[in-house]
């Protein structure tokens, strides 16, 4: 399925980058249809519900005020993660606003804003056995459930440890709370708001930082939205209104000054 | 004159040639048999005079008019094609009632389909489908089945079925009646409640044409018979004359095999 | 279990809205498919070549290839290919070209059972007719029609379990049905989050639904007995 869908991607990847090049400006475009179409995911704290069923959560809030300066609407369309590319290119969306981490594979595949939050891939691991482990080094026996194609799954690959792959990062969390792998690897924004004390995984813990990376917001390659969202930062920076948003979901010491 | 007449008949599937230069005629209010071995070609001939099989050679005629002449081949319209096969009915050997519809339905269905080709059908639609059933309804009761009108093929035996489809073939008036093996999908003890209707028919003067393999009924009731042997009419005349006293050799060898099956 | 008590009425808030586009999914594809799934059998048993030859290709790569790509290829490709989203991104364009994708394989698989029902009545039944002088059209209608019905209810009715399933597949263009619906207290909605048993309590609500279709299913079936 896998194998499958990216010989898909690859194809359509290879039919639109010509005309990509071509097209007029993405700007243009959201402005004459009046809307942004935000493709995100339920993920807290960056994109989630409230009781109300509005989207809230730092990236939504940011959106909305990105979308106010355009002058256009803001619609929130939640996404296949593993379609993010398609769903971009085939323009059912017109940005990826998630806490998406910068790899090498997302700058390949889209074009992206500067890095505007660190985040980090954590070790994740049942409360009672996290003592055991006193180093990276100590964890090469067991087997880490991992998001399929997520940069957690390529931190692990990369130390040569066994994977299970799931579809969600919240199915790898499930498979440690079951016992079926031994440990996860998520993002360190996530880890905070879902593992730990008063959360739905409150016999979790998470431990070690296996690297640092970078959120950024995705486009369709070429386009000029991403030069737009740039000065809408560095503005809002400026300003203290990203700080505001940012302090009001609790994620302000991971936001990168934008200039 | 002759209500019906075959003139020249030919008919092959691919090389094998099943049909070999049949004519024959027949008067109004006469039944003629046709007997013969399996694979005679009766059973294409009847096929063929119900438009299911179309000759490659021949011309049918039926009171006179051209049904079908295969020497100036014009355009069958479907339409055409159907008023063509009215003047003949069809009674099969594995009866073909529809299941879905009571005893009743099954002989009215055609004519109420009919029907509604009429210019007065909608004005008059109660009576014309009244009328209808009234008349299915007499000839049920011709065939003793008065009782089972409203019954479903499956809760008939196979005698009171092929008593529904000669209700149903009647029902459009034909002018010629087609028998093809009408007894010879059922019972022993069911053929004979078959035969009853089919000789009553006779006694009326219902034209027919009956393909059979019970020889005494077509001795019996038959006012033709045509033995027919590889595609050909081998042999035609008196029922008595071709049973009691065969001219060819070949009638002789089949009543004589048929005899000793006895 | 107390805690389960307490996120109960938000979860089966959203399963109900789940369920309730998964069961707009199933009915649409129904009666989209019921229709169109004729219309392909006639095609494929048409004695116009071109036109038979066309749709059992048809039939063939819709049949041969998984649901799932052709939901992707028919939500995707008219932005990727012809560069016009003609679906757009919202809930509502999602479902519609989840209900072509539905409707066309299921068509397709209904056609093939339609054909196995009227190739299954015998030939006695177009002759009967034909010398009664019913025309063809009279012929299906009147005669074969439901004789063909009363054969395929039970290959149908297989095929509208499985519907009832397959609909999940949906989710692969973000259709937010059931499956999506409890997948998403796992990773947190609605202030719920590692919450497991949503996902498995959608499970019930198959059964429940595939219970009443057995019912129902089953008394069409019954309905039809009176002849055989």
């Amino acid at each position: 399925m896998k194998k499958l869908l990216s010989v898909l991607l690859a194809a359509a990847m290879l039919l639109t980058l010509t005309a990509a090049f071509a097209e007029d400006s993405d700007l243009a475009y959201v402005e004459g249809k009046g809307t942004l179409v935000v493709g995100i995911t339920d993920f807290a704290p960056m994109d989630y519900k409230n009781e109300a069923g509005e989207w809230i959560g730092f990236d939504a809030d940011m959106a909305k005020a990105f979308a106010d300066s355009l002058g256009v609407k803001v619609e929130f369309v939640e996404i296949d993660w593993d379609n993010k590319v398609l769903e971009l290119n085939g323009k059912t969306i017109d940005c990826v606003w998630n806490g998406m981490t910068l790899t090498d594979e997302v700058k390949a595949a889209m074009s992206c804003s500067n890095a505007y939050a660190n985040n980090a891939q954590v070790v994740i691991l049942p409360a009672d056995k996290a003592a055991q482990y006193a180093d990276v080094a100590a964890l090469s026996g067991l087997t880490f459930a991992v998001e399929a194609g997520s940069a957690g799954e390529a931190e692990v690959k990369a130390l040569s440890y066994a994977t299970t792959a799931v579809s969600t990062q919240a199915d790898s969390l499930m498979e440690v709370a079951a016992g079926t792998s031994d440990a996860a690897v998520i993002d360190a924004l996530m880890a905070a708001a879902m593992v730990g004390e008063g959360t739905g995984y409150a016999n979790l813990t998470y431990t070690f930082s296996l690297n640092s990376e970078e959120y950024g917001v995705g486009f369709r390659t070429g386009s000029d939205l991403t030069e737009a969202l740039n000065a809408f930062f560095a503005g809002a920076y400026a300003d203290g209104s990203m700080m505001g948003v940012a302090e009001t979901y609790g994620v302000q010491a991971a936001i990168i000054p934008q200039a | 004159m002759a209500i019906l007449e075959v003139e020249h008949i030919q008919k092959s599937f691919g090389a094998t040639r099943v049909l070999d230069d049949i004519s024959f005629t027949l008067e109004k209010g006469k039944t003629l048999s046709l007997i013969g071995s399996s694979g005679s070609g009766k059973t294409t001939l009847l096929r063929c005079l119900n438009f299911l099989e179309t000759p490659d050679q021949g011309v049918i005629r039926v009171t006179g008019e051209v049904l079908l002449d295969m020497a100036q081949p014009q355009k069958q319209t479907a339409a055409l094609l159907r008023k063509k096969r009215l003047h003949f009915g069809l009674v099969f050997q594995s009866f073909n009632l529809f299941p879905q519809y009571t005893a009743l339905e099954n002989v009215t269905l055609a004519g109420s389909l009919l029907a509604r080709e009429r210019p007065d059908y909608r004005e008059h639609k109660k009576d014309i489908l009244a009328e209808l059933e009234a008349q299915a309804m007499d000839l049920l009761t011709q065939m003793g089945l008065r009782d089972r009108a409203e019954r479903y093929p499956h809760q008939l035996s196979g005698g009171q079925c092929q008593r529904v489809a000669i209700a149903r073939a009647l029902a459009l008036h034909p002018d010629i009646l087609c028998f093809d093996e009408p007894t010879s999908a059922l019972d022993p003890e069911l053929t004979g409640e078959v035969l009853r209707v089919i000789r009553e028919l006779a006694e009326r003067e219902t034209t027919m044409m009956i393909v059979t393999h019970e020889m005494a009924f077509a001795r019996d009731v038959a006012d033709t018979v045509i033995f027919m042997d590889d595609g050909k009419i081998c042999e035609q005349g008196d029922p008595r004359e071709v049973f009691d006293h065969p001219k060819e050799e070949r009638t002789r060898q089949f009543l004589a095999r048929y005899r000793q099956e006895r | 279990m107390e805690q389960i008590l307490q996120q109960m009425p938000i979860v089966i808030g959203a399963l109900n809205t789940g369920f309730l586009q998964t069961l707009k999914l199933f009915f649409v594809t129904l009666l989209g498919a019921l229709p169109l799934g004729l219309v392909i059998a006639l095609g494929s048993m048409s004695r116009s070549l071109v036109i038979s030859l066309f749709t059992r290709t048809i039939v063939w790569i819709v049949r041969g290839s998984p649901l799932m790509i052709q939901l992707l290829i028919i939500y995707y490709f008219p932005g990727l290919v012809l560069h016009t989203p003609i679906w757009g991104g919202g809930e509502s364009g999602r479902f519609l070209a989840a209900s072509v994708a539905f409707i066309l394989n299921y068509a397709c698989y209904f056609s093939e059972i339609y054909r196995g029902g009227i190739q299954g009545i015998p030939r006695g039944q177009d002759e009967a007719g034909l010398v009664l002088g019913m025309t063809p059209r009279q012929i299906f209608f009147h005669v074969k029609l439901l004789q063909m019905i009363k054969a395929i209810v039970p290959p149908i009715s297989n095929e509208i379990m499985t519907l009832v399933k397959d609909t999940s597949l949906s989710r692969i263009i973000a259709l937010q049905e059931i499956i999506w619906a409890g997948q998403s207290f796992l990773k947190g909605s609605q202030g719920i989050s590692g919450a497991i048993w949503p996902l498995f309590f959608t499970a019930v609500y198959y059964l429940v639904w595939n219970g009443i279709m057995t019912i129902v299913l089953g008394r069409v079936e019954k309905r039809l007995n009176y002849f055989r």
